[in-house]
């Protein structure tokens, strides 16, 4: 009895939690229409909107092209630069150790938001606005990053490293075959989290990208939105077809994503 | 070779130059020298071309973000703070008060918790963008079940977003939502790290449900729950995404244009880049304030 009653919270929960999902899966089935109902008819569910979606504006798969070049080399990049950086940051003893500390440490002070007009003067002035590396290369370190791998170096014993030098062990091999295959759950972190945080964009890809073959799936299904072609049903199933990567990730890595944000390095 | 722990040697610098060098110049490129250059820029009169200071300025722009000029212009900027504040205390409380409802609810032993805990993180992948153009719909009079909620509720106005009265909390109402993974994770973390001889010992005292949860979770959950009011805050007041998505304008009446709005409008529709550099950074100030509180406060809870 008190079990019936505890699954039918969980799952009247779920269904809170879950209907805007839902919701547009909903109205993506129900065909073209201008007023909306909270429920398909199931009798004629239109699955072909999902293969409509991609005639009716031919850039989309372009866009979730983009979207996954952006998010991998992003993701790729932090976790290298991240990786080397955090390595001395947390094995070695250098002169100027503090302030190297309080330098990446102060990047966490500084919102994105606070600098991203002199950062697209930067971009403009390069002329790499509607490009990849414009989308790419200002996001490639990571505070955030640096100080999740460097808390997972530390753990590993010191013993370990004087052992490695010992036998003969250079340091960029040390780095490369022992310390990076140890912390694999917080380079799976790392990665899932700099995905999802790429592939979400919109700020930055609304102001770099002038011309629609160069967008970003967030902000091409937003402006695929205001197009006078875009009904209801097309709408959503754009923006399912567009959130589908990341909650198949989200699926997949759900453990070291919750590891990782409840780690304590995030906070900042 | 210099092992840890053995004093620092000058040889050891510059291997971590090295290492250290992309993140170095990146960061330097891309997060200082921005910050330096927007403090520089907030005193002049901008170029819009050439994007050089063509004029000094002084404190103008800070003058006029915070209404202080001889000829009081209008307070709309410090209005749009006022705006972000509000649009942060109709959000936070709502956020922390659901994510702990989820969160108890998740602690139940039962069978498939784990496929429920799940469920109740899915919107740390939504991004705020997408969730922007569903909530938009959802809010939308054009939906039946809508257009009902609204005449039950004896809401006249044609739809949410556009009626200066309720634009601003349906947008916190999805602002809620879309925090609410994330939330989840950090608060039933901190549920699972109370120890459980205290609910042992609890239980034996002959404290309930209700009991237990006021006098054992509630009180050792506080650091959780002041570490999500600050970090909620602050993600508020970045807030823009959905603003530009599902109202795009200053709102009805004004009542949307948040101060992160505000910012982009003047750097992006008006080009003053001048300008948008002051309010930049008086945005970081107000930021850094909230950081610092969290920073501060954080220490308190680990060394205690």
């Amino acid at each position: 009895m008190k079990k019936a009653m505890l699954y039918t919270l969980l799952v009247l929960a779920s269904v809170g939690v879950l209907f805007p999902i839902l919701f547009s899966l909903s109205i993506s089935l129900q065909g073209e229409t201008v007023s909306p109902r909270l429920l398909p008819d199931l009798k004629s569910l239109d699955w072909g909107v999902f293969v409509s979606v991609f005639r009716k504006e031919p850039n989309m798969g372009r866009w979730i092209l983009n979207s996954f070049v952006v998010s991998i080399a992003v993701m790729t990049g932090q976790l290298v630069v991240s990786a080397l950086a955090a390595y001395p940051l947390a094995t070695l003893n250098f002169p100027g150790k503090p302030f190297f500390f309080f330098f990446f440490l102060a990047t966490l002070l500084v919102p994105w938001e606070s600098t991203v007009i002199p950062n697209y003067l930067t971009i403009a002035t390069l002329h790499w606005k509607d490009s990849y590396q414009g989308l790419i290369v200002p996001f490639l370190a990571s505070g955030f990053g640096i100080f999740l791998l460097r808390q997972s170096f530390m753990t590993l014993p010191k013993e370990l490293y004087e052992a490695a030098v010992i036998e003969g062990c250079g340091r960029t091999r040390y780095l490369w075959s022992i310390l990076l295959p140890l912390s694999r759950p917080a380079l799976a972190t790392l990665a899932i989290y700099a995905f999802l945080n790429t592939w979400n964009q919109y700020y930055w890809p609304l102001l770099v990208v002038d011309n629609p073959v160069w967008r970003t799936t967030q902000v091409g299904i937003t402006a695929f939105r205001s197009t006078e072609i875009a009904s209801y049903n097309l709408q959503m199933a754009g923006t399912l077809v567009v959130m589908a990567p990341t909650i198949f990730l989200l699926f997949l890595g759900q453990k070291q994503l919750v590891s990782g944000l409840t780690s304590g390095a995030l906070k900042g | 070779m210099t092992s840890i722990g053995k004093p620092r040697s000058r040889k050891d610098l510059g291997v971590s130059l090295l290492y250290m060098a992309p993140a170095i110049i990146l960061f330097t490129l891309f997060t200082f020298l921005p910050f330096i250059r927007a403090t520089f820029l907030s005193f002049f009169i901008v170029d819009r071309n050439t994007f050089a200071p063509a004029k000094f300025f002084g404190l103008g722009y800070y003058a006029r973000i915070f209404n202080l000029g001889s000829t009081a212009l209008g307070d709309e900027y410090l209005r749009s703070i006022g705006t972000s504040f509000s649009f942060a205390l109709m959000t936070v409380p709502a956020s922390i008060v659901a994510a702990l409802a989820l969160a108890v609810l998740a602690c139940v032993k039962v069978k498939y918790i784990e496929t429920f805990r799940t469920i109740f993180t899915t919107s740390v992948a939504i991004s705020i963008a997408s969730a922007g153009v569903i909530w938009a719909l959802i809010f939308s009079p054009d939906v039946k079940v809508t257009a009902w909620i609204l005449e039950l509720l004896r809401i006249r106005s044609s739809s949410l977003l556009t009626d200066a009265s309720t634009a601003l909390p349906a947008l916190a109402f999805m602002t809620v939502w879309t925090g609410l993974g994330f939330n989840f994770i950090i608060m039933l973390a901190g549920i699972q790290a109370i120890p459980r001889e205290l609910y042992e010992s609890g239980r034996i005292d002959g404290a309930n449900g209700w009991k237990t949860f006021r006098h054992i979770t509630l009180p050792l959950l506080s650091p959780t729950l002041l570490f999500l009011t600050i970090i909620s805050t602050i993600s508020c007041f970045l807030a823009f995404t959905q603003f530009k998505v599902m109202i795009d304008s200053v709102g009805p009446n004004k009542s949307t244009e948040v101060f992160v709005y505000a910012i982009f409008n003047t750097f992006w529709m008006e080009n003053n880049y001048g300008f948008a550099s002051a309010m930049s950074i008086v945005l970081f100030a107000v930021l850094l304030v909230l950081s610092m509180l969290q920073f501060r406060f954080d220490k308190k809870v680990h060394y205690q």
